[in-house]
């Protein structure tokens, strides 16, 4: 019927899912071409709607909140246009520990771990422009991603050394990147052992789902209760280990720790029970072929669940990501940002802000939020999600 | 398509867009009959004829609602709640009592008043917040209705939250209902048992926790703490530590100020005093639990009241929970006292400290000098100036009538009300304490320390100026918390908090925050 | 071929393999209780039992009462059931709504090539700006929107012809999940604005639109790939028997990605039922929802453990109650003998 255009990779034979986006693009425009222009519309157009009355307003009046600065005068209140003032303050002001941290020389130990990221990403680079395939838009990402790699691993070594001290963004970016690693394993984990057919598989499904159903501020004030030393459950154990008179959450990598367990335990079956889904939804012909022909459960797993949750799992982690860097409930509930500002993250400290009626602040802080986001989802989006939705 | 059809069961799949309609159509219309006391919708009496009865007075607000906004009791509510129906069987008001999270009652109030919602008619709030609402005028005025009012007993209410926490500029613009201030409290059985007397210095403080410190207090097997105070972040620590910083910086009494300087409005920060202050405050964490760091002072009074700690500091509340069976085991084991106080005050002028004398501290007891900080400023009620006049006036009358002795008397003594002391004769009578439950030495006791606290004419006024929470959460308390985390020194402290809270002043409009400033220091009667 | 532990079919494991299964699934079954338990423990212990230490287990550690349930349920009556029903129906209604919408959305970006013109949404945006300053000044927001739309026409049919340049389903779909990516922080008092001049504030249907547009995104996202893994060749076949692009949709699509669907509402059937910030502002006394109780259990005296044991066992029968029916929904074998050639 159609032809083939673009190059296959792999066998046709292991099942539709594969076989079918080979030659997706295609058929799509075969499907298209039909009179149904109206249908489309119809299809998008109410949620397109819905989000846009909603979605736009905020953003710029958000926007213009950061420009200006929030105080009250006779007769009500005053938004003075202040510029750029609010970032600098943030950047390179007074907030400038807060937000940035202390960024002092890194250790030898840093200087290392530097060098060989940027060796890295350099070696990538060189690889990509050898490979032939050029294209502006990819170097252009690629570029783009190197520089946003490079500067954080700077931010990083310097602020993680001995004498530097890390401030929001990059106790936020651990968060995120540590928290969703390990969600991620432990999701893909669970789903698959729960995929089986054993018998109790249906209590474990609800069992792993119940952490996500808790309201944030509800886990947030679990974890306060069980990170206790003095009155929480676990001061048995505490006491075993001889750290009864230790508190975790006075140290800043223990107060981060503390969130990031929360963050792991509260989202886990985020991952969980998507990645259930998608591997439920795998057509069992495929296996039964794969079966006949011989093949190990490793090698059924490897090469036709892995690649069937591959695009899936890829936009879990977007959203998930997206999510994550607006974690703000258990580290408000558990430490409040403390101690200092160790475990404080970027919304926290926005929420601080906006609660002492320092809009213009506020509003900085989630624009340089926004900034950081989009620069790693579009990033990511345009390296590993359309690399993973292409190749496959 | 055979498969399809097994697929999908039709039935449920109508089920379920059958119940989906019809919750859709049970949620468009207000669900009239689930809605609670709290709020219901507007009812307009039929026309009642102003009564017949010839005894009781005509109910001057039959039909009248009104719309109070507090936090989450059941402290500061509760009493609230429970009155609303005596006050209607009196009046014919009807008290709506809505309720919101404590952390984000302020916000609440403000986008109902500066947007024009006006949904709510009257607040139960900190005076703390009160130059926010208003300078941009969101408060009505009640010098006047005061002035007219004999029942609420002015003169009786603590000339500090009188003439202080009520006042600004000069003109009444709330009605107390509670009485926060910050005392020490200690475990009698201890100190007597040691044979010390309460600390009166920072230094006794300090030296009486270090005693405590790592003995088993109150018989359970586990070592226990010499002090219990809060220091989580975010939470209470900016007061205590002005708690301390107060003694050492005010002596010349309230009117003088502890934050700025009232000249040029400069950050009184910077100075040995508050250096002082800070090594104090950093030193009592040495004889405090090992999670002190994170503790609100929920916590600290639940290690006080249940023996773990010999010293702690707090408002009123650690006096009315020590008598709760469900809440403490050393009942009859606590007292209190007028916060510790300082031998040595700030000269202004030089930075420096210097001696107690009658010039330098014409206050001072016994050469110390105390200045107890009336942290947060005692829950007042306060009317909406955008109200219906009906509405306000039926408002202001139940505000007095919470005010006045014959009920808050009683409910200042109910711990479960959050309302600490605030009038005289609350303190002067120790019969309803002692019906509540306190014996009469600890009745005596707490009262005393109740009365010399609210009588000291030192007590320092908590900061009360345009976005004061700028001032004191975003850059206090965050450079407090680093602080004790060890994340910068005392000078690198000092300089923080001076150079932050100069941003602000600068940003703010420096006059205006003087102006505030000074207008909330100023003594009208 | 006999072997003494018969499979049952190729997806059930060896025994081996079974019984490192229910380790991992049993500890991580132990990580995910506890703190239910001790939720539930926390709950009928009185204060100072909570406040003292660790007690782990009723009538042996300590004397279980229930006050905290007592005042939950009878002082608390009408203020505990009145958030409860409200979050019920907001919940449902909205990831109802926002799974039907977005899972429409979801198929059209996957199944049409569309092509907004850049120029066009720059000059939305403008209207927009315009819209928002004239309200700021004072116009009645009805004539404002009216005016705005009618400008945005206008200018679309004139103007907007002139910038060809297009973006695409991936732009669409980047920018929906972009909405996401502020903090409900910064938006919460443009929303309360939004509300209240439209009088819509304190009403379920302010949360309920809210939900929906905040869910949206992350049904479109979700469910573009689940349906990617329906095979083409099933809409083809459908195509050449003269089917409708509606058709299509709810006999074939929809049926065969059962599992995603299910899992995707029972997401936003989540956050929606927990939802805090958004639902603070937006509500006042009528329209409170359950999130709002428990957070207030911070009181000025500190948490109250007992309460919020209480109200967060309360919040999570109904969800629990809503995955144990669905969850049935996400089972394999709903493709066998799909695709038959």
């Amino acid at each position: 019927m159609t032809k083939v255009k673009r190059q296959t990779q792999g066998s046709t034979q292991t099942g539709s899912g594969l076989g079918a986006k080979l030659s997706l693009n295609k058929r799509i425009h075969s499907l298209v071409m039909r009179p149904d222009r109206l249908a489309g519309n119809v299809f998008l157009l109410p949620a397109v709607w819905v989000i846009l009355s909603l979605a736009i307003f905020p953003l710029i009046i958000s926007l213009y909140l950061s420009f200006s600065s929030f105080r009250f005068v006779k007769g009500g209140f005053e938004l003075k246009f202040v510029g750029l003032a609010n970032y600098e303050k943030l950047l390179t002001g007074t907030e400038k520990t807060r937000f940035l941290g202390v960024l002092a020389n890194p250790s030898i130990f840093g200087w290392l771990v530097f060098i060989i990221i940027a060796v890295l990403l350099v070696i990538s680079l060189v690889l990509y422009i050898r490979r032939g395939q050029l294209s502006a838009g990819g170097l252009f990402w690629r570029g783009l991603a190197a520089f946003v790699i490079g500067l954080v691993a700077w931010l990083l070594v310097r602020a993680i050394g001995p004498d530097g001290r890390p401030g929001t963004l990059i106790v936020t970016l651990i968060y995120v990147f540590i928290g969703i690693l390990f969600q991620f394993l432990l999701g893909l984990g669970l789903a698959f052992l729960t995929a089986q057919s054993i018998p109790g598989r249906r209590f474990f499904r609800i069992v792993f789902f119940i952490p996500m159903m808790i309201t944030p501020v509800g886990i947030a004030y679990l974890f306060r209760m069980l990170t206790d030393t003095t009155k929480g459950p676990f001061t048995v154990i505490w006491k075993m280990v001889g750290l009864i008179g230790f508190s975790w959450v006075n140290h800043p990598w223990g107060a981060r720790a503390a969130v990031m367990l929360g963050d792991i335990w509260q989202w886990t079956p985020f991952m969980f029970i998507l990645l259930l889904a998608a591997l439920e939804s795998q057509p069992i012909e495929t296996f039964e072929a794969a079966i006949v022909d011989g093949a190990s459960k490793w090698q059924i797993f490897r090469y036709i669940s892995l690649p069937h949750i591959l695009p899936v799992s890829v936009t879990i982690i977007l959203i998930r990501m997206i999510e994550a860097f607006k974690i703000v409930d258990i580290p408000n509930v558990l430490t409040n940002g403390g101690p200092g500002t160790a475990s404080e993250s970027l919304a926290l400290q926005s929420y601080m802000y906006w609660r002492a009626l320092d809009l213009g602040g506020s509003s900085s802080v989630s624009y340089m939020l926004l900034i950081t986001v989009t620069l790693v989802c579009m990033c990511y989006f345009n390296l590993i999600h359309r690399a993973v939705k292409e190749n496959i | 398509m055979e498969y399809v059809k097994k697929l999908v069961h039709w039935k449920l799949a109508i089920a379920f867009i059958v119940v989906v309609l019809a919750t859709t159509l049970l949620g468009a219309c207000a669900p009239a009959a689930k809605v609670g006391e709290t709020a219901a919708p507007v009812e307009k009496e039929t026309a009642a004829p102003p009564s017949e009865e010839a005894a009781p007075a005509a109910k001057p607000f039959e039909g009248v609602e009104v719309n109070i906004l507090t936090f989450t009791g059941p402290q500061i509510a509760e009493p609230l709640q429970r009155r609303a129906p005596d006050f209607q069987a009196l009046t014919g008001a009807k008290v709506n009592v809505v309720i919101v999270p404590f952390s984000d009652l302020y916000m609440k109030i403000l986008t109902d008043m500066a947007t024009g919602t006006n949904s709510y008619d009257a607040f139960v709030f900190s005076p703390q917040w009160m130059s926010d609402y208003i300078i941009p005028g969101y408060l009505e005025d009640l010098t006047d209705r005061v002035a007219a009012d004999e029942a609420l007993e002015w003169q009786d209410i603590a000339p500090f939250f009188r003439d202080f926490s009520a006042s600004y500029e000069g003109k009444i613009w709330t009605i107390p209902l509670d009485g926060d201030f910050h005392m020490l409290y200690y475990r009698t059985d201890l100190l007597k048992e040691a044979g010390l007397n309460p600390p009166e210095t920072w230094d006794d403080y300090l030296n009486i926790a270090k005693t405590f410190n790592g003995k088993d207090l109150n018989n359970d097997g586990k070592p226990d703490y010499g002090s219990a105070i809060s220091k989580k972040r975010g939470a209470q620590a900016y007061w205590f530590i002005y708690d301390i910083a107060g003694s050492f910086i005010q002596s010349q009494g309230t009117g003088q100020g502890t934050f700025f300087n009232t000249k040029t409005f400069e950050p009184l920060v910077d100075n040995d005093a508050f250096a002082a202050a800070l090594e104090v405050y950093k030193e009592t964490t040495k004889y405090g639990p090992p999670d002190e760091l994170n503790l609100d002072v929920g916590d600290t009074r639940g290690l006080f009241t249940s023996g773990r700690a010999a010293l702690s500091l707090d408002w009123g509340d650690i006096g009315t929970l020590a008598i709760d069976p469900e809440i403490s085991v050393v009942q009859d084991k606590v007292g209190a006292a007028i916060l510790p106080g300082s031998t040595k005050v700030l000269d202004w002028d030089t930075g420096k400290l210097v001696d107690v004398n009658e010039n330098t501290a014409p206050y001072a007891v016994n050469g110390v000098n105390h200045a107890p900080l009336a942290a947060y400023g005692g829950w007042s009620g306060a009317i909406n100036a955008g109200a219906d006049p009906k509405v306000k006036d039926a408002a202001y009358a139940f505000l007095s009538y919470m005010s006045q002795p014959a009920q808050a008397n009683v409910d200042v003594t109910l711990g479960k009300t959050g309302f600490n002391p605030y009038r005289i004769s609350q303190f002067e009578n120790t019969e309803l304490w002692v019906e509540a439950g306190m014996s009469q030495t600890a009745a005596e006791n707490y009262l005393g320390a109740i009365k010399d606290s609210l009588e000291s004419p030192n007590m320092v006024l908590d900061l009360r100026i345009p976005q004061n929470a700028r001032y004191q959460q975003t850059v206090l308390d965050t450079a407090v918390s680093q602080f004790l985390a060890g994340e910068l020194t005392t000078e690198q402290t000092m300089k923080q908090i001076y150079d932050g809270w100069e941003e602000i002043t600068n940003e703010l409009g420096r006059d205006v925050q003087l102006k505030a400033y000074l207008g909330g220091l100023g003594v009208e009667k | 071929m006999k072997k003494p532990f018969r499979r049952k079919s190729i997806f059930s494991p060896s025994p081996a393999a079974m019984v490192l299964s229910y380790l991992v699934l049993g500890i991580w079954t132990l990580v995910v209780l506890f703190p239910l338990y001790w939720y539930i423990v926390t709950s009928i212990k009185l204060p100072i039992q909570v406040i003292r230490g660790p007690f782990y287990l009723p009538f042996v550690d300590f004397q279980p009462s229930l006050h905290a349930w007592r005042y939950i349920f009878t002082d608390l009556r009408n203020d505990t059931l009145r958030p409860y029903f409200n979050t019920v129906v907001i919940s449902l209604i909205s990831s109802t709504l926002a799974l039907l919408i977005g899972m429409a959305a979801a198929y059209g970006l996957l199944r049409f090539n569309y092509r907004p013109r850049s120029g066009a949404i720059l000059m939305f945006i403008g209207c927009i700006v315009l819209v928002i300053v004239a309200i700021s000044l004072g116009m009645p927001w009805m004539l404002a929107v009216i005016a705005g739309i009618v400008l945005f026409i206008i200018l679309l049919q004139t103007i907007g012809r002139r910038f060809k340049r297009s973006l695409g389903n991936n732009d669409i779909a980047f920018w929906m999940i972009s909405t996401r990516i502020l903090p409900p922080v910064v938006i919460v008092i443009p929303l309360y604005v939004l509300f209240q001049r439209i009088g819509l504030l304190d009403t379920k249907t302010a949360l309920i639109i809210t939900y929906l547009a905040v869910s949206l995104p992350i049904v479109v996202w979700l469910m573009r790939d689940y349906f990617t893994t329906i095979p083409i060749e099933l809409e083809e076949s459908a195509t050449v028997d003269g089917a409708s692009r509606y058709r299509i949709f709810f006999s074939i699509v929809l049926p065969l990605s059962a599992p995603g669907l299910v899992a995707t509402f029972l997401l936003i059937l989540v956050f929606n039922w927990n939802e805090y910030l958004l639902a603070l502002f937006l509500t006042s006394s009528r329209a409170q929802t359950l999130p709002l109780t428990v957070a207030a259990q911070n009181a000025t005296r500190g948490p109250q453990w007992w309460y919020m044991s209480v109200l967060i066992l309360i919040m999570i029968i109904p969800v629990i109650a809503i995955a144990i029916v669905l969850e049935r929904y996400i089972a394999r074998g709903l493709l066998v003998g799909a695709v038959k050639e």
